[in-house]
């Protein structure tokens, strides 16, 4: 259903082969992607795979040795990391990383304060709004030290949404969440994407990647290995040798 | 009242004075910059002031403000110079800079008196109006603590690769911070000077780095009101345990030693920590039972 779609003009993001290489590791080797606006796009790949390196490139915090990003037709490889958030790009990180001292309000409310006035007057008027959809509000005076690692999570969640990005990079947004909790998430995925929030999610749940995304890519050793639909992606035959391990299929 | 005021009048002024000194190093940190260029800007700022009345013929107020503003500028440089550097780093390269600046003080000919020092800067200054210059740096850092502003500062310190993430120019506000820092500090520096009537190279020396990271480290180092708890400790303790003689500065050691084992936050960080526990005990009784149950 999700291909590459010419029904709008220009796809929100363009990876133009994108590579970062650590001294020896080419931990992205070569990644060209286009997102349309108004799907979820889910990233699979096994440990090392270059995944969250990918979405630090992204963000420009990673340096890259090669390749260009294009939001919304603008060329921002050369941009500061700081730009990417104003320009619309909101993330998630792979580890929790909350200001320990404050509260859980004070931690999402950090997610607009260096935007405009009209943003962040919208964000205080929407934070209670966000926190009751990510179930925090009963804790939003708490720290995020008193807090368990699924209820950090939601308001790492919760901080890259206030912003209403029109593109949100997760990075495992549902580590550490039981199943119950995973189906929650994946909800509240489906929702923004009908608010019209673009989602590229890395994630290692197979089940859930296959429930949520509507479109998948899978990396092996910094290179995309299959992308398409995510039943064919699946079971891709590269991609259960690579990530499923041999005959893992059937589980998918 | 009026007797023990006429009794501690120069404790009053030592306290305001190193509360400046103190919140010139605290700046800062609170912004991740392990920075002692406050100390040097003290210096600056003593010696730019005293010039000013002694060779320029400035009065008090006038002299104060030069002193400052030269003091800030030439951190605000240095910071650009050390920008790069981190932690350990960034600490040495700025109690460096002070060093050179008392060096400087040393071998300036007249216009810094040498190693004499410089004599008759005698300014006028009340303890009121000093009040009410701390007042105004109160105010004004109070504003960096609050709302956005605050959070923005406590990311470009505890995270800043996530300040950048998030849209916060962590370079700029750090640039900021070495200039307010050299303000406050040369603020510091040309009140004490000109209350005094004289600077010698020998005052700006490490015993001030000494003075201003134990105020802080007692004190809290996150705001301006944990400046002011250890300002008051440090100037006013000797007076308090003065009886221990001798030991004295073995009380002083302890006491710094018990601070920053225990105390991570400062007398205000457990303040602060307690305040927090209380408001939100029901909350926090709620999530226990929670995780019991699950
Ligand atoms: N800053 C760095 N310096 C050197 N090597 C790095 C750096 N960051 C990542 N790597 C290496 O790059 C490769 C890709 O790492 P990355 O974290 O992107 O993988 P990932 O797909 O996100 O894995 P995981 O599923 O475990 O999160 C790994 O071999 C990793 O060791
Ligand atoms: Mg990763």
């Amino acid at each position: 259903m999700a291909e590459t779609t010419p029904d709008q003009e220009a796809p929100l993001l363009e990876v133009r082969d994108v590579a970062v290489h650590f001294g020896g590791v080419k931990a992205v080797d070569g990644i060209s992607m286009k997102l349309w606006p108004g799907r979820i796009y889910g990233v699979l790949g096994p440990n090392g795979s270059g995944k969250s390196t990918l979405l630090g490139a992204m963000t420009r915090l990673t340096p890259m040795t090669r390749g260009a990003f294009v939001f919304e037709g603008q060329d921002y490889t050369k941009k500061h990391a700081r730009t990417i958030q104003h320009m619309g790009i909101a993330r998630t990180f792979q580890t929790v990383r909350l200001l320990e001292d404050r509260t859980v309000r004070d931690n999402i409310l950090l997610g607009t304060d260096s935007l405009g006035r009209e943003t962040r007057k919208e964000a205080a008027a929407r934070v209670d709004e966000v926190m009751e959809r990510l179930g925090i509000q009963e804790v939003e005076r708490m720290r995020p030290d008193e807090l368990s690692y699924g209820m950090q999570r939601r308001v790492e969640f919760a901080r890259a949404i206030i912003s209403r990005p029109r593109l949100l990079l997760l990075d495992e947004p549902t580590a550490g969440m039981n199943t119950s909790e995973r189906e929650e998430i994946s909800a509240i995925m489906r929702q923004l994407l009908e608010e019209g929030v673009t989602q590229f999610i890395v994630e290692h749940d197979v089940q859930m990647m296959v429930d949520t995304c509507d479109y998948l890519y899978a990396m092996n050793f910094g290179k995309l290995i299959a992308e398409g639909t995510p039943t064919d992606v699946v079971r891709d035959p590269a991609v259960q040798e690579a990530y499923l391990g041999k005959g893992a299929g059937k589980h998918a | 009242m009026s007797t023990w005021y006429a009794m501690n009048v120069v404790l009053v002024q030592t306290t305001l004075t190193t509360l400046l000194l103190a919140l010139s190093i605290q700046v800062p940190l609170r912004f991740g910059v392990f920075s002692f260029a406050g100390v040097g800007a003290f210096g600056i700022g003593g010696y730019g002031s005293a010039i000013a009345m002694v060779h320029l013929g400035w009065s008090t107020w006038p002299a104060v403000a030069f002193g400052a503003v030269v003091a800030g500028l030439v951190v605000f440089l240095l910071g650009l110079v050390v920008q790069r550097l981190t932690g350990l780093y960034m600490g040495m390269a700025t109690i460096a800079f002070t060093l050179i600046v008392s060096v400087l003080a040393v071998n300036g000919g007249d216009l810094t008196g040498g190693a004499m020092g410089l004599y008759g800067a005698l300014g006028e200054i009340s303890v009121l109006q000093i009040l009410l210059v701390v007042l105004l740096v109160v105010a004004l850092l109070h504003l960096t603590e609050l709302g956005g502003m605050g959070r923005r500062v406590d990311a470009v310190r505890d995270d800043p690769e996530l300040a950048n993430a998030l849209g916060v120019d962590v370079v700029r506000y750090r640039q900021f911070s070495f200039l307010v820092s050299g303000l406050i500090g040369g603020l510091a520096g040309a009140i004490t000077t000109l209350l005094r009537s004289t600077i010698t190279p020998a005052e700006v020396n490490f015993h001030l780095v000494i003075l201003a990271l134990t105020a802080i480290v007692v004190g809290g180092s996150r705001s301006w009101v944990g400046a002011l708890i250890g300002a008051v400790i440090f100037v006013w303790l000797p007076t308090w345990i003065g009886f221990l003689a001798e030991w004295e500065r073995v009380a002083y050691g302890v006491i710094v030693a018990v601070a920053a084992i225990y105390l991570p936050l400062g007398v205000l960080g457990v303040a602060k920590d307690l305040w927090h526990r209380f408001r939100t005990r029901e909350e926090r009784a709620r999530v226990a039972a929670l995780a019991k149950e699950s």
